[in-house]
């Protein structure tokens, strides 16, 4: 027996409403019809809220009542024989809607009270409280309110999180592919331009040397700025296996690989017993390599003396790589780090001003950071952190 | 009297042919080039078909990745699964440093994968290695089909 009685609410109330009365659509759950005229009464007189309403008595009248005409609130009563008001909860769970439903009953012991938020109630009424039924309305409106703001918010940051990485993996892509591409017509003109110079070198005019010559630098240099930008784009990119790296026998290798530069200047390094990181080796030797690289290039007029050093700190392992070099100006602390800037002239000092921004990215892809730090006297000391260990697996299972 | 040995070059950019022919020009090995512009030519040539009637067997192929109509690796699957050419060595000679395209072209049966290097003087250090390694130091596999009788040769 489906028992559904229209109540309008217009039609409920004769003295006319306040001009600044809320609209308000119930859908009220109740077999005893005074009460449910209570329940109006209070809404109208003690809340000042402009109700439509529609009352029903079983559940199938209520999924029809949800779906056909979805209420702002939901007012049911606990005890209705056949089911219980708290069950609409899972009618309205079943059909997709968010509407927040407030238990209204005669006596509600401590346990059903507790069963009934657990369910999803926002709230539950006595009765001989129904004073209480305009702020418990209110309120759970105002909740719902902010619980569609943040859910909003939420989905919005989602959405941003998601275009930033897509736009992101599209520009690492692009990179990746425009000077991969880029590689093999230039490869055409470096080595063309060599042959040029080779075959022809004394056999044109003096000015057709020089041109060649100065055609054939800048392809070769361009060809080390697309093999740089192609190992730059590479970091952020897959195939590169974690684990535990142990930094000492790292070092030893970076160290075996720079013996010859380091002998022609008589550099000497002196390190720590350092720790394991959890990270990719090859990533691992190449942080060491171009920081000790850079150490031995950039050195002053003594031979360069550089110390590799590490300590614990909070989560991780702060490593320092220091130098009596010719030092960096504060004010050039953060752009050494960009790609392709560079402080001195290339004739100076060779190079393409890559080394540095590789580092960062390799170092911030790990979830640590890099900087730099004046040295007493002179010289530099950079300064990064790198995690001791892997993610945590709890962590994983949590999240 | 012992022959010139064949070398088949199959790229598709006139210009790294060139640099092959000029790499090994005026060598003492006299390596007699051939080459061909994309994949299914290579597979005519290797096969003898149409214009490519008479030519010769080669001994090693120095073949590019990144071929029209027919790309490297599919020519490199279609002589290893041919009883007629299998034996014969195949170069990869790319620019790409890809690790799947090293890594397939192993598997694919590739006789080693050697990068185009950007550095004129690299390039012909390369190419006049692979034929001096090829040509000098290794025993090739007699040329024809005639070398060995069916119970000589391994049971597939």
């Amino acid at each position: 027996m489906t028992v559904t009685a229209a109540a309008p609410a217009a039609a409920a109330g004769s003295e006319p409403l306040p001009s600044n009365s809320t609209q308000l659509r119930v859908l009220i759950v109740e077999d005893s019809p005074l009460d449910s005229e209570l329940m109006l009464h209070g809404l109208q007189r003690g809340g000042g809220f402009d109700v439509t309403c529609d009352v029903v008595q079983t559940a199938s009248a209520f999924r029809e009542g949800v779906k056909k005409n979805p209420p702002e609130i939901v007012l049911a009563d606990y005890n209705l024989g056949e089911w219980k008001g708290v069950e609409t909860l899972e009618i309205l769970r079943q059909e997709g809607l968010d509407i927040p439903v407030i238990i209204v009953t005669g006596a509600l012991g401590d346990v059903a009270a507790v069963e009934c938020i657990k369910q999803g109630a926002t709230d539950y009424v006595l009765k001989d409280g129904l004073t209480r039924l305009p702020e418990v309305v209110r309120r759970a409106l105002r909740e719902k309110k902010e619980r569609n703001l943040r859910r909003q918010a939420e989905q919005d940051l989602a959405r941003k999180v998601d275009e930033l990485a897509r736009s992101n993996a599209d520009l690492e892509q692009f990179a990746y592919v425009a000077s991969h591409d880029l590689q093999e017509p230039l490869r055409m003109v470096t080595a063309y331009t060599q042959l040029l110079a080779e075959r022809y070198a004394g056999k044109l005019d003096a000015n057709a040397d020089k041109y060649i010559g100065y055609a054939s630098e800048g392809a070769q240099r361009m060809q080390v700025l697309i093999q740089d930008l192609l190992a730059f784009s590479r970091v952020g990119r897959n195939g590169f296996t974690h684990g535990n790296v142990d930094c000492n026998s790292v070092l030893e290798e970076v160290l075996t690989s720079l013996a010859p530069a380091m002998q022609e200047c008589g550099a000497v390094v002196t390190h720590d017993a350092l720790p394991s990181v959890w990270a990719d080796r090859t990533q691992v030797a190449q942080i060491f390599q171009n920081l000790i690289g850079n150490a031995i290039k950039f050195r002053g007029q003594e031979p360069p003396v550089i110390a590799v050093e590490a300590e614990q700190a909070d989560q991780c392992w702060r490593f320092s790589v220091s130098d009596n070099g010719i030092g960096i100006a504060p004010e050039y602390a953060e752009t050494i780090f960009v790609v392709f800037q560079r402080l001195r002239a290339r004739t100076e000092y060779p190079g393409n001003g890559i080394g540095l921004a590789i580092c960062k990215k390799i170092i911030e892809h790990n979830g640590g950071r890099i900087w730099v730090e004046p040295q007493a006297g002179s010289g530099s000391s950079f300064k990064f952190t790198l995690p001791g260990h892997g993610p945590d697996p709890a962590d994983g299972a949590r999240s | 009297m012992k022959l010139l040995p064949e070398l088949l070059v199959v790229d598709d950019n006139p210009a790294d042919v060139a640099l092959v022919s000029e790499a090994l020009a005026g060598g003492l090995r006299h390596t007699k080039i051939n080459s061909v512009g994309d994949g299914v030519e290579a597979m005519a040539f290797l096969n003898r078909r149409e214009k490519y009637a008479n030519s010769l067997r080669p001994d090693l192929v120095l073949l590019d990745l990144n071929l029209p109509k027919k790309d490297g690796l599919a020519v490199l699957a279609a002589m290893k699964a041919n009883p007629d050419l299998r034996r014969i060595p195949v170069v990869i000679f790319s620019t790409s440093q890809l690790r799947k395209d090293v890594v397939r072209s192993y598997e694919v049966g590739a006789n080693c994968y050697v990068r185009k290097p950007g550095n004129l003087n690299e390039f012909f250090a390369a190419v006049k290695s692979v034929e001096e390694f090829w040509f000098n130091f290794v025993n090739l596999p007699p040329k024809e089909n005639d070398g060995l009788s069916n119970h000589e040769r391994i049971a597939d």
